[in-house]
């Protein structure tokens, strides 16, 4: 027989799920549908208007639009209606003026500026001035440039209206051209795969992951984790907190205080330059230096996070067995490499496989301290993918484009993740039950 | 109160681990459920009070059917291996729980735990938490527990397990007279004959989800239904030799011989069977004697424990108060209690 | 064990690679009672008004102690969501029969495994779309859920280490099985929440990021982002000793917390998979 659902189960599990169905879930599919649009500042994110601006018209016409649409279009029109007189007066035009236009021509429209200024010239109180005429005129304007549509509909009566006889294509580009919101695109992904910058940006990823996995959470973190193992407890102790301070320092202090370590009139410059040595900014003055900044800034953090797991691994070690191996006559070093290492097999594959990952998609530490420079020579994939979506000096917010770059980097994270978690057998963690009522 | 289990059937992901076991326990009397591991005795015991939900069948309650009750509804008393005190109250508080949950005021609980104390002997550990109290302390606090809410059934998981030697057996006429003052209908469930013989009223013996027998704990020992039965029974155990009738007599494929029990006539010739022979009724009185050699002594200060080796691949055990004047080696003839052996036939049926 | 090797050689070697940490963690102690001239290695001259922070606000960290109590509110906040919320998922996950069982827990397994970071932009979404964007209450929202997978599968550990047959033992006496958890799990899982409170704590106290992009305009202002306005040397009015000074304000909690339940953290430190 089947257990039955508890009811107290499933309200003791629902804020989680609600929260990570808002949290987690939706976020993750929006990154996936977003990617798909050009969404940016620019278009803003809750949708927009349809605008024809003059130089919209300017680049269709370089497109190749037919000139008469073009010329239709930036036309302006006038019509004698309430709206145009109540601006009329507003704007200080004679009053009595305006009392005859009303008389004689209210409800008419002109297509054009001349046919309006001759019926203007018929009437008695005019001014004199050309250019009052033309200033009296311009609140009667009726145009389609420069005014916001809400709905698309709407563009396309105001359009029709302006250009008799526009045909579907002309009106089709001119409605998705003058559209100021996000709209569906594939573009995004074109763009990445033809960017030079993108597989400058994937190389250094690679490197930058490499590096530091190889030489500081995996070997330094072992290194750590052996030796002060073996040293008198104090002194391991010691140690063990020096080595504790990078993973529990608040990433801003930590990032800033690199800064403060390699920057211009920095420790590193100052002693360099006391000692006769090349002194500039280490941080950012040249690609070699940068990079060794950015991989020792991740890299220490790292290194903590493995000297912790080898360190619980390697106290799980019966003490009998290096007792043991003393016995037989072993040295320190013959201990490590043939009792230790092979029984750290599971944790440095732990380490490994979880901490690519997490330097795969981690961007704070580099943001903070190189942020990607000197140029864009430690920029890597998750980094730039932040600032293209949130985050650059320029202001301009490419929303969807970064959008496609996270997306990439979520797909890797969760068919990483479920590789893992098949490789450390997780699921045996699940267990039944075993009160059924 | 009466227990009864109708066509019990209970299964896990689709393993029928018991099929339609019927089981009757008598009101106050104490039942051991007993059986080597991996049995269904626990799946049995955590099925009536209301832990494992069953596949089919009833359990009832006296009249009531309480098959589909979870066990907060059930008034169960349970005991576990491990006790499952609840490591962050002390004594006091681990037995008022039940009380608590109920809802009864303070001066009806303390009654109740203070007369429930005295009878478990905990008065003076009342204030100690769990991991402050020996094992013994635990167990009878775990009693205490149970018993405090007047359970209508009282089920023990292998109390004495996780107890040393002699608590043990202090423990086990500790629970029996609890029982026996309460008059509480009990369920034991044990591994260990000894534990099932000393304490209860009937035992009920499981093997492979079915029940083999069910009997009072002298009778199991004297007339086990089939050759596991008998094996599983006393201490040392029973000793079976494999042979074949020839006439009125037994043989073994290596020529040893023995007369069968005279309630034994007219067995089929050359039919397979087996003998089995306790080691109380090895050396000491009976009428037909076998020679043999000492393979073995064990010595267990009051009484001995004798390997005796009487032919090719035949070894007899025997028990026999202290002695001294024999050793490995020695050619010995002793006798044997010919009617008091136990015949099985092939598939292990007592004859 | 015996000595069967030297262990100077060691040490100088440990004593090497540790230097930048050693050289970064205790200029920057010096130089919150100290002022160094730029271009030297060593300070010149001891000063104490560094500290002027504390009870001057027209210095770049403006004043401190508001920063200080919003960065607790925050931190507070994003504990007591992870904890509340962990605490119960973790023992439906553990004990409960819910249907989808075991797909709701490789996805929370999937998720705790799954860096979170990446979500960022699709998290900056949602807070548009839910008017939660610039709100504080929206950044601990989000950094709280964040941390939830990792807290669900801590606490389901701990409580999966709870013997079966307490909460046996809890249903026999009669408690419901919300009694059950409330008065006889809860107690038993201590250890667990204490390590993940703490945790989760640290965690809302160092973070930057998110408060940083998802509320930029936001009165609430954490020490993380004062830190980093006063710590930037782009900026024409820096201050590196205010910096380390306020650095060290910043990061003491951290070290208190630290240094009492050090035990406690690091068995948490060790079980989480993310460095």
């Amino acid at each position: 027989m089947r257990s039955r659902t508890s009811g107290l189960g499933l309200l003791l599990i629902s804020p989680a799920m609600l929260l990570l169905a808002i949290f987690f879930f939706t976020p993750a599919l929006l990154t996936g549908v977003f990617s798909f649009t050009n969404m940016s500042s620019s278009t803003g994110i809750s949708g927009g208007a349809y605008v024809v601006t003059p130089n919209l018209l300017k680049a269709l016409s370089a497109r190749g639009m037919q000139p008469a649409t073009i010329e239709a279009l930036e036309e302006a029109s006038y019509s004698v209606d309430a709206d145009g007189l109540a601006a009329a007066r507003a704007a200080d035009v004679d009053p009595a003026f305006l009392d005859e236009i009303e008389a004689r021509y209210a409800g008419r429209a002109y297509a054009t500026d001349s046919d309006f200024l001759a019926a203007l010239k018929d009437l008695p109180s005019r001014p004199r001035r050309i250019r009052d005429l033309k200033l009296a005129m311009e609140p009667f304007t009726k145009s389609v440039l420069n005014v916001r549509f809400a709905t698309e509909e709407l563009a396309r009566t105001a359009i029709a209206e302006r250009v008799a006889g526009i045909s579907d294509d002309e009106m089709a580009t001119l409605l998705s051209e003058s559209y100021t919101g996000w709209v569906w695109t594939t573009e995004n992904f074109g763009k990445l795969f033809a960017g030079h910058e993108t597989w400058r940006i994937i190389a250094n990823t690679i490197f930058y992951v490499a590096t530091t996995l190889t030489l500081f959470n995996v070997t330094l973190g072992l290194f750590l984790a052996v030796t002060t193992f073996y040293l008198p407890k104090k002194l391991g102790a010691i140690f063990t907190v020096i080595w504790l301070l990078p993973r529990i320092t608040p990433v801003v202090l930590y990032a800033i205080m690199w800064k403060w370590f390699t920057w211009d009139d920095g420790f590193v410059a100052v002693l360099a330059g006391e000692l006769g040595l090349p002194s500039f900014n280490y941080m950012k003055g040249s690609v070699t230096s940068a990079w060794t900044i950015v991989i020792m800034v991740n890299g220490f953090i790292g290194a903590s996070f493995g000297m912790i797991l080898f360190s619980g691994a390697l106290r799980s070690i019966p003490i009998q067995q290096l007792w043991a191996s003393e016995v037989d006559g072993a040295t320190r070093w013959q201990q490590v490499r043939y009792i230790i290492l092979p029984q750290l097999r599971w944790p440095i594959l732990f380490v490994t496989s979880y901490q690519t990952l997490s330097l795969l998609t981690s961007y704070q530490e580099i943001w903070l301290t190189t942020n990607g420079g000197p140029g864009s020579t430690t920029t890597v994939w998750a980094l730039e993918s932040f600032r293209t979506a949130l985050f650059n000096y320029s202001g301009s917010l490419q929303y969807g484009l970064g959008a496609a770059m996270a997306l990439l980097l979520v797909a890797v994270g969760l068919m990483l993740s479920i590789i893992y978690l098949r490789l450390f057998r997780f699921g045996e963690l699940v267990t039944q039950p075993k009160i059924e009522f | 109160m009466q227990i009864t289990l109708k066509n019990f059937t209970k299964s896990f992901d689709g393993n029928v681990v018991i099929d339609r076991m019927n089981l009757e326990i008598r009101d106050g009397e104490m039942l051991a459920l007993l059986g080597p591991s991996g049995c269904g005795k626990s799946t049995t015991l955590l099925a009536i009070s209301g832990i494992h939900r069953v596949n089919g069948g009833q359990i009832l309650f006296g009249d009531r059917d309480v098959s589909n009750l979870p066990s907060q509804k059930r008034n169960v008393g349970v005991v576990f291996q491990n006790y499952a005190l609840y490591p962050h109250m002390n004594a006091y508080e681990n037995i008022a729980f039940p009380l608590q949950v109920r809802g009864q005021s303070k001066t009806e609980i303390e009654k109740a735990v203070g007369q429930i104390a005295a009878l478990t002997h905990i008065e003076p550990y009342m204030s100690r938490r769990p991991g402050q109290l020996s094992g013994g302390q635990q167990q009878r606090v775990a009693l205490a527990r149970a018993l405090v809410r007047r359970p209508d059934v009282l089920l023990l998981d292998e109390p004495l397990a996780n107890l040393d030697a002699k608590l043990r057996l202090e423990m086990r006429s500790e629970i029996r007279r609890i029982q026996q003052e309460t008059g509480i209908t009990a369920i034991l469930v044990t591994h260990d004959q000894v534990e099932a013989m000393s304490m209860s009223d009937r035992i009920a013996i499981m093997d492979q989800g079915e029940i083999m027998q069910i009997s009072t704990p002298d009778d199991m020992y004297r007339n086990p239904v089939n050759r596991f039965i008998a094996g599983f029974m006393g201490n040392p155990p029973i000793v079976m030799v494999d042979g074949r009738v020839e006439g009125t007599a037994f043989e073994t494929t290596s020529g040893f011989r023995l007369p069968l029990p005279g309630r034994l006539g007219g067995l089929k010739h050359g039919r397979p069977i087996s003998i089995g022979i306790r080691p109380e009724h090895f050396g000491s009185t009976g009428a037909h004697t076998v020679a043999g050699t000492i393979s073995f002594v064990e010595p267990q200060g009051r009484e001995s424990h004798f390997d005796v080796r009487v032919g090719e691949g035949v070894v007899l055990r025997s028990i026999q108060p202290s002695r001294r004047d024999v050793a490995v080696g020695q050619p010995v003839e002793w006798p044997i209690d010919i009617e008091s052996t136990l015949v099985f036939d092939e598939q292990g049926k007592t004859l | 064990m015996t000595r069967n090797f030297s262990i100077w050689p060691v040490v100088l070697i440990l004593l090497l690679i540790s230097a930048p940490i050693v050289i970064m963690y205790s200029y920057l102690a010096l130089g919150t009672v100290t002022t160094t001239e730029p271009g030297d290695l060593l300070p010149s001259k001891l000063a104490l008004d560094n500290w002027r922070f504390l009870f001057d606000t027209s210095t770049a960290a403006g004043n401190i102690w508001i920063a200080t109590l919003n960065t607790f509110v925050f931190a507070a906040s994003i504990m007591v969501i992870v904890l509340t919320v962990s605490a119960t998922g973790g023992y439906a996950m553990s004990r409960l029969n819910l249907p989808f069982r075991r797909f709701v827990l490789s996805g929370i397994m999937v998720m705790h495994a799954f860096p979170s970071v990446t979500l960022i932009i699709g998290v900056f979404l949602v807070l548009q779309f839910t008017g939660l964007y610039d709100t504080m209450i929206g950044v601990i929202l989000v950094k709280a859920s964040l941390m939830l997978p990792f807290g669900i599968w801590i606490m389901k550990g701990f409580y999966d280490a709870v013997p079966w047959e307490i909460e046996m033992a809890g249903v026999q006496d009669g408690a419901s099985r919300f009694t059950v958890w409330r008065r006889l799990i809860l107690p038993q899982v201590r250890a667990g929440l204490v390590a993940l409170g703490l945790f989760a704590f640290l965690d809302g106290w160092g973070e930057y990021v998110l408060p940083r992009i998802l509320a930029p305009t936001n009165d609430f202002r954490v020490l993380s982002i004062v830190l980093e306005l006063v710590g930037n040397p782009d900026r024409t009015n820096y201050d590196f000793d205010l910096f380390k000074t306020v650095g060290v304000f910043y990061t003491l909690p951290v070290l208190v917390i630290f240094v009492f339940f050090q035990h406690r953290l690091m068995d948490i430190f060790g079980g989480g998979t993310k460095g």
